[in-house]
């Protein structure tokens, strides 16, 4: 029998860098991001619920570090409820970007050469931000497509979505980041 | 003719998928006529290149050496 137990150090490999990028994300503290992780992996090896019986062990553990996140906000006496992690509503309507006939509500701006933004602190701090911004499910899949890169099979099979779901989530995720990044570093 | 929002939809698939022949097509024509989404689709590219640069950059992978303790402590359970 496969346990939960053999499988922790390839879970590490395999998704260590992911649950850590969500963590930190959020909680924005390096230490603690990889305190959260740790405790998601142990957590995971410990629990009576194999991932055999899981279609995708990387939502399963990603929901455990949810948990993590919410109990590590409330040792801090923070506010947080576990609808911030979790889209309350999946038809948001793009009418913030678009107009009812189609037509841009604010016009897209060319963005200037992405190497002179490598170098800036500020850049990255304000990428960071308008990440941690994104509603949770997009966050998710953009992280591991764009920055993980993970190919759209793989996450579709990961996250348990379709390939329209896929890109609708990732065309929201570019719109909201495009227009954070105009509005607190371009302009 | 497509608006922008099919435009701006399509023209982030293109970033993940090949388009059909006809959705390819009908995005390049209105690319070459709406100034909005030709920078929007230079925005794509744009985020593309940082995020693929953000792992070094903002530090979104686990450190090794976080890595190694976590490994540590992990083992450690399995033998106790």
């Amino acid at each position: 029998m496969v346990d939960n137990n053999s499988c922790s150090q390839t879970w590490l490999e395999e998704y260590g860098d992911y649950l850590f990028s969500y963590a930190f994300l959020r909680v924005k503290d390096k230490h603690l991001a990889e305190d959260l992780v740790q405790e998601t992996l142990l957590a995971a090896i410990t629990s009576e619920d194999t991932f055999a019986n899981r279609s995708s062990i990387r939502t399963w553990l990603t929901g455990i570090l949810k948990h993590k996140l919410i109990d590590s906000f409330r040792r801090q006496g923070r506010e947080f409820v576990m609808g911030d992690l979790v889209d309350q509503d999946d038809n948001d309507k793009l009418d913030y970007f678009f107009k009812s006939n189609g037509r841009w509500v604010n016009k897209p701006d060319a963005f200037p050469n992405p190497e002179s933004a490598f170098e800036q602190k500020e850049f990255w701090r304000i990428f960071q931000q308008c990440l941690s911004g994104l509603k949770p499910k997009q966050a998710e899949v953009f992280l591991a497509k764009e920055i993980h890169g993970l190919s759209s099979e793989d996450v579709c099979k990961d996250f348990e979505l379709t390939p329209t779901n896929v890109w609708v989530l990732m065309h929201r995720a570019r719109l909201a980041l495009g227009h954070c990044l105009k509005m607190h570093w371009v302009d | 003719m497509l608006n922008c929002e099919k435009a701006s939809q399509l023209a982030s698939r293109a970033m993940d998928e090949k388009l059909s022949f006809r959705q390819n097509m009908a995005l390049k024509l209105h690319l070459l006529l709406c100034r909005s989404c030709s920078n929007f689709t230079q925005q794509l590219n744009f985020l593309r290149e940082v995020s693929r640069h953000s792992g070094k950059k903002i530090g979104f992978k686990l450190a090794d050496e976080a890595k190694r303790r976590i490994a540590k402590v992990l083992k450690d359970q399995q033998t106790s």
